[in-house]
């Protein structure tokens, strides 16, 4: 049986002329600078809201983000802030003031970190022990040692993180990046999440909850094994130009039953998923599809490894899809497998060991295809831990509490300096003491790096102008901007 | 704290002789900064000396110096320790401005706001704004508005309403014709769309009462039970499977209790009688573990034990592998307890399992003394597998009858077994005449010889004639022997088959007289255990004016503790249940809480859009016995809910619709999508109760309904007939495999449970619809049903699915350009069949097809999947 092909793209939209095709092919054609003037999105005095690429304020470097999220909180003095004062009175009183998460349940033992940190690179950069292959592309990376959120919870230093606030229900940087710029593609959805197979991080859907801009920036999940997206295969008897018929009546029946509800946001994202869904059916598979990468990549990655497997083929796929042109890509990782408040000797190993190889690799690759100059990559969670020991019950049970007065994160590519290191902790690695970066200082910097302006990307909502930022008084760093 | 001690700084600065400076407003910010954690927070106060309470600042120093001396600070150690240094040991001294000020409190003498309680459970200390914190006020009912337009208020809930949509320059949208109307409050109710007939009755009922029977219909319906269920299940986070592990193993028993809460929803249960049973109906039924390992009770307290599993739904990995069982088992209890507290009182409480709370006044000791009503029910030191917390249905007849049938299966078995040895022992006395006859004699003797007393000559002479050996494997001497054994075997399994069927609830139960000590765990970790504790309520909400917690004093041996609680937590002085419930029961209706977080009524929740309508419910609800029914009249007759979803005004104003000036436009819900499309295809099974559909996955690797065949390398599922045509309630809900139709349009994963869905609206939904075999399959029925119903008249059928999906006529236009597209898609489909191969017998119909195309779209469009 012959499947009749879905050829390319704009042979599928060309096909006499239906209405999703013809709405998609005026997206195309506007993008392609074939339109003259787009057409007004106003409705019955309601915004339309919609995809297409966005003017951004100004020009920026980036084009694109993957967001290696890391939750729980990751350990910086393990990882990436190297503090041998802390080392030298392992096992002594903490000398200073320490900030507890909880003070009552704390040690005030100082735990030097069991890991050596040693220098790499032209920068010269430190890196522990634990991510040998990170420490191969510090020159591309600019590593900051003095993140600060100002809160000590998982959920809330999430929302500092991803949604710039600690209160939750606030709308995600990946849609916001895509409320501001619109997609490059229309053939994927603009903002994609990837999984773990072991399911998701906790507080699971606020990672990518379009929260109250329209519905249609939110985070499109993508599933953790295959089929990662179900149902892209129309029935033979369907496909092609038949279920372009269909779409086509569907989109004339969703129009006509808009205009009797002028506004409705979660309508109009309906019927744009339909149109994005229509052209998946051939894209997602294409772009979810890594057998077709030459060995040397998977290799690269780490594919073949089964530590390494998982991630590695994740952060293929993230790669492959900002290479088509999605804005925002969030590849998660389960539960809050950072959070390690006991056994951090040998389970910190382990999250290393899965996650350090390809996320190192991802930039390698993105440089190689001339797309890192263009693609923010960004490795981090919502916390860091704490110079003292917590939970001293023997060697292996030692762990860190939460610390959010100073953290390290590291970003590469899109327009964030190379080989630098920003901003200092004190000498135990407790608080930053030196160029803090608080969650929406780093937001505003991100920003600018797409163009886009902190204080003008704004969303009216009850009368008043909310921002990513909200004005919390966020400043552009701009020494992290190369 | 740091914010609060500089204001006080700024305001006494400014104002130093205005009113004398007192203890809770002035002092205890600085001592809680500064003392408090080492004097009066921990278990033990450093040197006996607590500083929680200016009462307790009358007790000498340990030396037998006074540590507050009222107008002389010079005299008072408190001052002096700080002043020459010794004080505080750890951290920041105090800075001069803030010494300052206790000195000059203590010159004034030392005065307290307000009188100060006797004692203190040993924690960090709630303040007054903690106490004052809206949530934790006992619920005071509001006189009803009266200065809005008495014409726009139906029910109380209107006026209301009316007085803050004025203040925003909003007013209700105009009613919702009648159509909207009968399929918003149809899909409400029961989860299903109305039938065309019942739509066209309601819109020619010309009774000024039509809405209210057709209310009173529904309430009554049995779909009703069928769709309120699922809100409650949703949130006791119900699964039909024990999660946690991979195994993610089944939970055959569950439905019991989601059968139980559908017939309580149906029943119109009170809600105070519904929570007792789910927490304490052990308790009730007067039951324990060793009493009750059969629970053969009368059907009211059978109902009462099923009621339990409430707190046996948290996932339950210890009848699985697990790396850490210690650690599994103590999960249990803390995911209860989430689901306990999330449900019904509105609080993260879980959050202060490892210290105290962040932002709500719950210290951790508190956590403790929670879990403690509960512990001696779980035990974690005792503890019971789920397995173990099985109860039988039999009865004592049943009982006797099985004891009966299997001793004669065994009997049967015995006979099996023994004519199975004659046969082989007359094929042995064949077989050893092909042994050498010297030998002959030593065999025999081998052969009579357990297998463990034989000599190793013995055992060598076996091996030499294995063949003549003949104590097992008779089939392979002679198949028809063995065929009269097994016919025999057999006759004992069907006996077998003939014993009673033996249900079993699975339920949450003490055993008789065993107590363990609750102790407060150190970071949450159960090993390491500090202080014991006693049972009781949360601090904040145990409040020096509610009576301290007792429990209930039972003869079974059951603690009572949470019976007690149950009490208490339904007493209708709770500040907290009624006004949780009555929020679920306005977001499932209204499609926003009035606390739109209702799983967090604290600090970092969101506050009530309208607290004096809120209590107004939580006070009304208690009044008129914790019936939903009663409370649901309220608001389904209101105007509130009667009105149009199109407001211009309100969706640009506030598009969140925090005013109610519309009816918020929702999405259908993944179960009330799934039920109502089997429903307009004619193939819903409207059987209720009992055991869950299968649910399996199929080759493209989706979870659908039918017959799990798959295997490690293969996926398969194979048609479980009418089982998987049922209700979405009815469908096994299995943690680990999701059923995809209704996973993919938000149906909650339960780990535990789900306070509020989202709903999303992306992609994969369209896709779903597009290419998924359900809707293909229905697509396909539904097209099916109107050829048959309406044979061959194109017109007719497509106003007949207008009715059927949308409650309405189709629109002229609608009509001739659907038949446009059929007359085109026939053609295509005719050209698709023409093109390729069919197997020879297989006849395509593209007309038929065509139309079921069409019935896909309709299925697929907004018209459909939306809540007008």
């Amino acid at each position: 049986m012959k499947r009749p092909a879905l050829c390319s793209r704009r042979h599928f939209l060309h096909a006499n002329g239906f209405g999703i095709g013809t709405l998609a092919l005026a997206s195309l054609l506007e993008r392609d600078g074939l339109l003259a003037a787009p057409v007004k999105p106003e409705l019955f005095g309601q915004a339309r809201y919609d995809l297409t690429p966005k003017q951004p304020h100004f020009n920026g470097q980036a084009k694109a983000m993957i967001s290696l999220f890391m939750m729980g909180g990751p350990s910086q003095m393990d990882l990436f802030d190297p503090k041998p004062m802390l080392t030298k009175y392992h096992g002594q009183k903490f000398p200073g003031e320490i900030k507890y998460d909880n003070l009552a349940q704390a040690s005030s033992k100082c735990f030097g970190s069991p890991w050596k940190f040693a220098k790499h690179g032209e920068c010269g950069m430190e890196i522990s022990e634990l991510l040998p292959n990170l420490a191969k592309v510090v020159d591309e990376i600019t590593l900051i040692r003095s993140m600060t959120s100002g809160v000590n919870n998982h959920a809330q230093g999430l929302y500092a993180m991803n949604a710039g606030r600690v209160t939750a229900g606030r709308p995600a940087l990946g849609s916001w990046l895509t409320y501001g710029l619109g997609s490059e593609t229309d053939e994927l959805p603009a903002y994609m999440v990837l999984a773990h197979p072991s399911g998701l991080p906790t507080f699971s859907g606020e990672h990518f909850t379009n929260g109250w801009l329209p519905a249609l920036y939110q985070g499109t999940l993508v599933r953790a094994t295959e089929p990662r997206i179900l149902n892209l295969d129309p029935p033979p008897s369907l496909a092609g130009e038949r279920q372009a018929r269909q779409l086509d009546l569907l989109n004339e029946l969703n129009e006509a039953h808009l205009t009797l509800h002028p506004g409705e946001l979660d309508l109009q994202a309906r019927i744009a998923s339909y149109e994005l869904a229509a052209k998946m059916q051939t894209a997602a598979k294409e772009a979810l599809d890594i057998s077709d990468e030459p060995q040397h990549i998977k290799t690269l990655y780490g594919v073949d490894n089964p530590i390494t497997k998982d991630y590695a083929t994740r952060c293929i796929i993230a790669r492959r899809l900002v290479e088509r042109g999605v804005r925002h890509v969030q590849v998660l990782n389960s539960g809050q497998s950072w959070d390690q408040h006991s056994s951090l000797i040998t389970s910190l190993p382990k999250n290393c060991e899965a996650t350090d190889q390809p996320s190192a690799a991802l930039i390698i690759d993105l440089k190689q295809r001339g797309l890192l100059d263009t693609t923010v990559v960004h490795w981090g969670g919502e916390m860091g831990r704490l110079p003292v020991l917590q939970n001293d019950a023997g060697r292996e049970k030692w762990g860190r509490d939460h610390n959010t007065y100073g953290f390290s994160m590291w970003l590469a590519g899109g327009g964030f300096k190379k080989g630098y290191v920003h901003g200092e902790t004190d000498e135990f690695g407790h608080k930053a003491v030196i160029d803090e970066v608080k969650h929406y200082d780093y937001h505003a910097t991100l920003l600018k790096t797409f163009g886009l302006d902190h204080t003008k990307l704004t969303y009216k909502r009850n009368g008043l102008a909310a921002s990513l930022t909200d004005n919390q008084g966020a400043k552009v760093v701009d020494q992290l901007l190369a | 704290m740091k914010l609060v001690t500089a204001a006080i700084l700024l305001s006494s600065a400014a104002a130093p002789a205005a009113a004398p400076l007192t203890f809770e407003k002035d002092v205890r910010p600085i001592i809680k900064a500064h003392c408090t954690h080492c004097h009066g927070e921990e278990e033990k106060p450093e040197g006996g000396v607590d500083l929680r309470l200016r009462r307790f600042m009358d007790k000498h120093m340990e030396d037998g110096s006074a540590m507050l001396v009222p107008g002389d600070p010079g005299k008072s150690g408190l001052v002096q320790l700080i002043k020459n240094g010794e004080m505080p040991k750890k951290g920041k001294h105090v800075p001069d401005a803030e010494l300052a000020i206790i000195e000059q409190w203590i010159a004034q003498g030392a005065k307290t706001a307000k009188p100060e309680p006797l004692a203190l459970a040993p924690g960090s200390l709630i303040s007054e704004e903690d106490r004052e914190y809206w949530a934790f006020q006992p619920v005071k009912r509001p006189s009803v508005p009266t200065d809005v337009d008495p014409k726009k208020v139906r029910t109380p809930i209107d006026a209301f309403l009316l007085k803050t949509m004025r203040a925003q320059g909003l007013d209700f949208a105009p009613e919702a014709d009648r159509r909207t109307l009968i399929r918003r409050v149809t899909l409400d109710l029961t989860g299903l769309l109305p039938n065309p007939s019942d739509v066209e009755n309601f819109v020619a009922d010309t009774s000024p009462l039509a809405y209210e029977r057709l209310v009173e219909r529904l309430l009554a319906s049995k779909s009703y039970g069928e769709r309120w269920a699922r809100h409650w299940l949703d949130v006791v986070g119900y699964a039909d499977s024990n999660g946690y592990s991979e195994a993610d193993s089944e939970r055959p028993q569950a439905w019991r209790y989601r059968d139980y809460v559908i017939r309580a929803m149906n029943d119109d249960k009170p809600w105070d009688e519904f929570i007792r049973e789910q927490i304490a109906g052990d308790e009730l039924a007067a039951a324990t573990h060793t009493d009750f390992q059969q629970a053969v009770l009368d059907p009211r307290r059978t109902d009462q034990l099923i009621a339990t599993a409430f707190l046996r739904m948290a996932p339950d990995g210890t009848g699985d592998t697990t790396d850490d069982p210690k650690l599994a088992k103590n999960q249990v209890i803390a995911e209860e307890l989430k689901i306990v507290t999330s449900s019904l009182m509105g609080l993260t409480v879980a959050c202060a399992q490892c210290h105290d709370h962040r932002y709500d006044p719950i210290p951790q000791v508190d956590y403790y003394r929670l879990r403690a009503v509960f512990d001696p029910a779980f035990n974690w030191e005792a503890w019971r597998t789920p397995a173990q917390r099985l109860y039988s249905l039999y009865t004592p007849e049943e009982r006797a009858k099985a004891a009966e049938i299997e001793a004669q299966a065994k009997l049967i078995e015995a006979d099996a077994r023994a004519m199975s040895k004659k046969f082989l022992d007359e094929i042995f006395e064949v077989e050893i005449k092909k042994v050498p006859e010297a030998e002959q004699a030593a065999f025999r003797i081998a052969r009579d010889t357990p297998k463990e007393k034989q000599t190793p000559e013995q055992q060598a002479l076996i091996k030499k004639y294995p063949s003549a050996l003949a104590t097992y494997s008779l089939n392979l001497y002679d198949q028809k022997k063995q065929d009269i054994v097994d016919a025999k075997m057999a006759e004992a399994k069907k006996l077998r088959a003939t014993k009673p069927a033996e249900g079993f609830v699975m339920a949450l139960t003490e055993v008789k007289g065993q107590v363990p000590a609750s102790k407060l765990f150190n970071r949450g970790d159960h090993d390491q255990p500090k202080q014991a504790v006693t049972p009781g309520e949360l601090s904040i909400i145990a409040g020096p004016q509610i009576e301290p917690f007792k429990p209930a004093l039972l003869s079974t041996g059951s603690t009572g503790r949470r019976l007690a609680y149950a009490q208490w937590l339904t007493s209708g002085k709770h500040p907290l249940t009624a006004r949780v419930l009555v929020n679920r029961f306005w977001l499932n209706t209204m499609g926003r809480g009035i606390v739109n977080t209702p799983g967090d009524f604290g600090r970092q929740g969101e506050l009530p859009s309208h607290p004096e309508l809120l209590d107004w419910l939580a006070d009304e609800f208690v009044k008129s016995g914790w019936k939903l029914k009663s409370l649901q009249r309220l608001i389904l007759l209101s105007n509130a809910y009667r009105q149009s979803s199109v407001n211009n005004a309100s969706l640009s104003s506030d598009p969140e619709n925090k005013f109610y000036a519309r009816f918020k436009m929702r999405r259908l819900d993944a179960e009330t999508m799934r039920d109502s499309i089997l429903a307009a295809t004619g193939t819903l099974v409207q059987s209720s109760f009992g055991p869950p559909s299968g649910i399996g996955r199929d080759p493209e690797g989706r979870v659908v309904t039918g017959i799990d065949k798959s295997t490690i390398t293969v996926n398969k599922v194979e048609a479980g007939g009418a089982n998987d045509y049922r209700r979405s309630i009815y469908v096994q809900v299995r943690r680990s495999k999701p059923v995809t139709v209704l996973d993919t349009f938000d149906a909650p994963t339960m780990s535990p449970n789900c306070e509020m869905r989202s709903q999303t609206t992306v992609a994969p939904q369209s896709l779903l619809l597009m290419n998924d075999t359900f809707i293909l399959e229905n697509a396909r029925r539904l097209a099916d049903r109107l050829q048959a119903e309406l044979p061959d008249d194109r017109r007719a059928q497509l106003q007949k699915a207008w009715q059927i999906l949308f409650s309405k006529p189709a629109p002229q236009a609608a009509l001739d350009r659907s038949l446009s597209y059929l007359e085109a898609q026939t053609k295509a489909l005719t050209q698709y069949h023409h093109d390729i191969q069919h197997a020879k017998g297989d006849v395509p119909n593209p007309a038929q097809e065509a139309m079921a195309s069409l019935c896909q779209v309709l299925c697929s469009s907004n018209q459909f999947l939306y809540v007008e």
